[in-house]
């Protein structure tokens, strides 16, 4: 396994170009600032000139003298100044203009991260600079084990797949799992002929009947006391919103101990893309199609995790593959509410085949719908009712994350504002049910 | 110690399901059922039974709950009725494939449309070939004992398949007989102990997959599917043996020995049979005894197991006789005649000699047929014995 390490991030459409970031460095280095924001393409645009910290440093390949070094334990590229010999080789090395000289002392300047509390990142006005532990995910849950087959048949960078690995990956063997019909045992984690797909008991319920079969399976392992099992669902939008809801509704409001994640991709995508009660408005689908008398969906999106929230569930989530801290956090808090009532996690799932973008642009999709509004990010507890956890201050325009997906391809500017106005209603409508949290019963 | 009681049908079906000391209990109401329900609900709440409730939002989640319950190893058990089950059919059809060792009590009832809420066996006999073993109960006593005797054979391990327990709307769900209660501790050494998902189990002990994809053009996946389903007809042929095996244990146990699969009435040298199935048979029983009382050599076959068909029984019961009349209280629609009545045309095939037979279909929709409307159809049979053939069937009390 790897390392992951701490790091400092550029947002650029954040930066303004003031330059404190460089002041502060030039002050606690008392010399040559080690970051530089430069002129970007286009009026108003930067770039950050910074050390990347490479996990494969091509200074330190260069340099003949062994002046610079990786630090096994905080990643950073620490330079020697005793073993110097101020040949520059290093500088001409990166292509990142991460390493420079300083002209006031004729010696390499390059940047230590401050031990961890960067000046820079603190005195940025805009949050353009942020001190990020990218590695958190990687360091806790790296080396856990894979639940699922190597050889899972998901279309080519299914965010779905992506989803099951890292949510088992994070619960473990002690736990049995439905995968009701879908691309999720569609791509073989219940296995074909007698061969399963997943280490942990797996099995497909029917699309309509999942949370009743998970509510029996806890129940009496519950009466017998084997009470530490985790008894979870890894089903789709459409079972979950259409025609499995009542079984979803009725385990619910029994307060049935189970943990039921619903992998949203916004419609039937495993039987060839057919609309869902998930749908959002406007989509292309197989069944709301394009053509001359029709412009994709005519209806809005249920929105099932705030129905969720009406049923005064233990907890409720929506999540993204966007920001998986965020979502390994709500995973853990789902998973320890699932051994006190119902735990729902609604997460956000763009389907390249059924969105129509190529798959290196799933992630992007998935920041762009959060950053939009499109997708917002919260959790709901009894206790604490309900909280953002990432709410963007400046949400980009609607038809910046729309444009990216193809099955929004035929939308005219109606229907564009059709969207933007629901999204907003949305957001406005969480807010005030954010704003004041619910006392504790 | 074994306790005498008087009770309702619904009653005497909640005792025989707290007997049998299920783990879980999924419920759902509807008429004739409902006061089934309720009585375990009571039972669970008085602290008589010890057993999961669950207050299901549907039939469909009854027997879903059940199914998750059992792949756990619960012991199960649930009643529904009519629509109740037509809601529950998707879970139902799937449980014999899992060959799940459940227990339904059927409370039979006409199934909508026209509207109707008595009795009538047209939702049993609509589902007699998803897979299920059916038993059709005569009397509150032999629902009570026919419960226990049920779970033995679900969960033999040559068997594995539900078992529905089936008793008539309003006659037997709320008519009040006499029932002994049988002792617990002779129910509890009668079933043993129980050992429901050692085949198929969603257990992290004991990690699979339950029901991964089978079938396809060619290669593994169908010769799977084969391989399921005559596994299914397995486990249907060894349930009449393992039927007329629990029986006897049962009678042994209890001194009730009732007839497992079908009851010869005064066959022995009967030349005209009446068929029958369920409580009707006791105003059946009478009619014959009064045509016996005529000089008319009649005699009478119980179906008290409908599935499997018990073909060779039947057959032979009725190899001798010269005419058959065969009383439903449901449609086969497709044939215009009792479903019962075509299942017997198809055992007497097997016979060398052909008897004519005909079809009686009555009590729809809680209507009662008489020991007058059994004497008719007597009547009827005999001039069929006499060369009078019928290509309709008669409708008993269309002209009530």
């Amino acid at each position: 396994m790897g390392t992951a390490f701490d790091t400092i991030a550029f947002k650029a459409s954040a930066c303004d170009g003031c330059g404190k970031c460089m002041t502060a460095c030039a002050e606690a280095k008392q010399g040559a600032s080690r970051i530089s924001i430069v002129s970007g393409a286009g009026e108003g645009r930067f770039e950050l000139s910074l050390c990347r910290q490479c996990g494969d440093p091509k200074c330190a390949m260069v340099c003949p003298a062994g002046a610079l070094a990786k630090d096994e334990a905080s990643g950073v590229i620490r330079w020697d100044a005793n073993q110097c010999v101020d040949c520059l080789l290093c500088t001409a090395g990166c292509s990142f203009g991460g390493i420079s000289v300083d002209s006031h002392t004729a010696r390499v300047a390059k940047c230590d991260q401050c031990d961890g509390d960067p000046a820079c990142v603190k005195a940025c006005p805009t949050g353009a600079l942020e001190w990020v532990t990218a590695g958190s995910v990687f360091k806790k849950y790296g080396d856990r084990e894979d639940m699922f087959v190597p050889g899972l048949s998901g279309c080519q960078g299914c965010n779905s797949e992506l989803i099951m690995r890292h949510a088992m990956r994070k619960i473990g063997r002690n736990a049995v799992l439905a995968t009701p019909p879908g691309c999720i045992p569609g791509m073989g984690s219940v296995g074909y002929n007698g061969k399963t797909g997943t280490k942990v008991p797996v099995f497909h319920p029917l699309l309509t009947n999942t949370a009743s079969m998970l509510a029996g399976i806890r129940r009496y392992y519950d009466r017998i006391g084997r009470k530490d099992i985790v008894v979870m669902a890894l089903a789709g939008d459409g079972g979950t919103s259409d025609c499995g809801f009542h079984a979803v509704s009725g385990a619910a409001e029994r307060g049935e101990k189970v943990l039921y994640v619903c992998v949203d991709n916004e419609g039937y995508m495993n039987t060839g893309m057919q609309r869902s009660s998930t749908t959002p408005f406007g989509s292309w689908t197989s069944t709301t199609p394009v053509g001359e008398h029709m412009r994709g969906k005519t209806q809005d999106a249920k929105n099932l995790p705030l129905i969720m929230v009406a049923h005064k569930c233990a907890y409720v989530a929506t999540a993204s593959t966007g920001y998986m801290e965020d979502l390994y956090a709500k995973l853990d808090k789902a998973v320890e509410a699932s051994f006190r009532g119902f735990s729902y996690l609604h997460i956000y799932s763009p389907c390249p085949t059924g969105w129509r973008i190529p798959s290196s642009k799933v992630i992007e999709a998935c920041r762009m719908s959060v950053d939009s509004n499109f997708v917002t990010l919260w959790e709901y507890t009894r206790e604490g009712g309900l909280r953002f956890t990432r709410s963007p201050d400046r949400p980009i325009p609607i038809r910046d994350y729309v444009k990216l997906l193809g099955k929004y391809r035929h939308l005219d500017e109606a229907q564009l504002d059709h969207i933007q106005a629901r999204v907003d209603e949305q957001v406005a409508l969480l807010r005030m049910m954010a704003a004041e949290p619910v006392a504790a019963e | 110690m074994s306790k005498v009681v008087v009770i309702d049908g619904n009653e005497a079906a909640a005792w025989g399901a707290a007997l049998s000391r299920p783990d879980m209990v999924a419920v759902y109401p509807i008429t004739p059922q409902s006061s089934l329900v309720e009585y375990l609900a009571k039972f669970i709440a008085d602290g008589r039974m010890d057993a999961d409730l669950m207050d299901v939002e549907g039939e469909h989640s009854v027997l879903s709950v059940l199914h998750g319950a059992c792949l756990a190893g619960a012991r199960t058990y649930s009643a529904t009725s009519a629509q109740g089950l037509a809601y529950m059919f998707e879970p139902y059809f799937r449980t014999p494939g899992l060959r799940l060792p459940m227990v339904v009590s059927l409370v039979n009832r006409d199934s909508v449309s026209p509207t109707c809420v008595w009795g009538g066996q047209q939702d049993a006999m609509t589902v007699k070939e998803v897979g299920w073993i059916h038993m059709f109960c005569e009397n509150q006593q032999e629902i009570c004992d026919t419960i226990p005797i049920a779970y033995k054979v679900a969960e033999h391990p040559e068997v594995m398949l539900p078992v529905n327990v089936n008793h008539d709307g309003n006659y037997l769900s709320y008519g009040v007989a006499k029932v002994e209660l049988p002792d617990q501790a002779v129910v509890d050494s009668f079933l043993g102990e129980k050992n429901v998902n050692w085949h198929a189990c969603l257990d992290p002990e004991r990690p699979m997959a339950v029901d991964p994809l089978t079938g396809g053009a060619t290669g593994a996946g169908p010769a799977t599917f084969v391989r399921y389903r005559k596994g299914l007809c397995s486990g249907m042929r060894a349930a009449l043996d393992v039927i007329v095996e629990a029986h006897a244990d049962w009678g042994r146990r209890t001194g009730r020995h009732w007839s497992p699969l079908i009851e010869k009435y005064r066959m022995e040298d009967a030349e005209v049979a009446l068929v029958t199935i369920g409580s009707m048979s006791g105003a059946a029983k009478d009619a014959v005894d009064e045509a016996r009382l005529d000089g008319r050599r009649l005699g009478l076959v119980k179906i008290k197991t409908f599935r499997p068909f018990p073909v060779v029984q039947v057959a032979q019961a009725l190899s001798k006789v010269r005419a058959i009349g065969v009383v439903d209280r449901a449609v086969n629609f497709g044939w215009n005649c009792g479903p019962v009545f075509q299942e017997v045309l198809a055992a007497l095939y097997h016979l060398p000699l052909r008897v004519p037979a005909m079809s009686f279909i009555g009590g729809l929709a809680g209507a009662d047929i008489t020991v007058e409307h059994f004497s008719q159809a007597i009547d009827r049979t005999l001039r069929l014995a006499a060369g009078e053939l019928a290509v309709e069937p008669v409708w008993l009390n269309e002209n009530d």
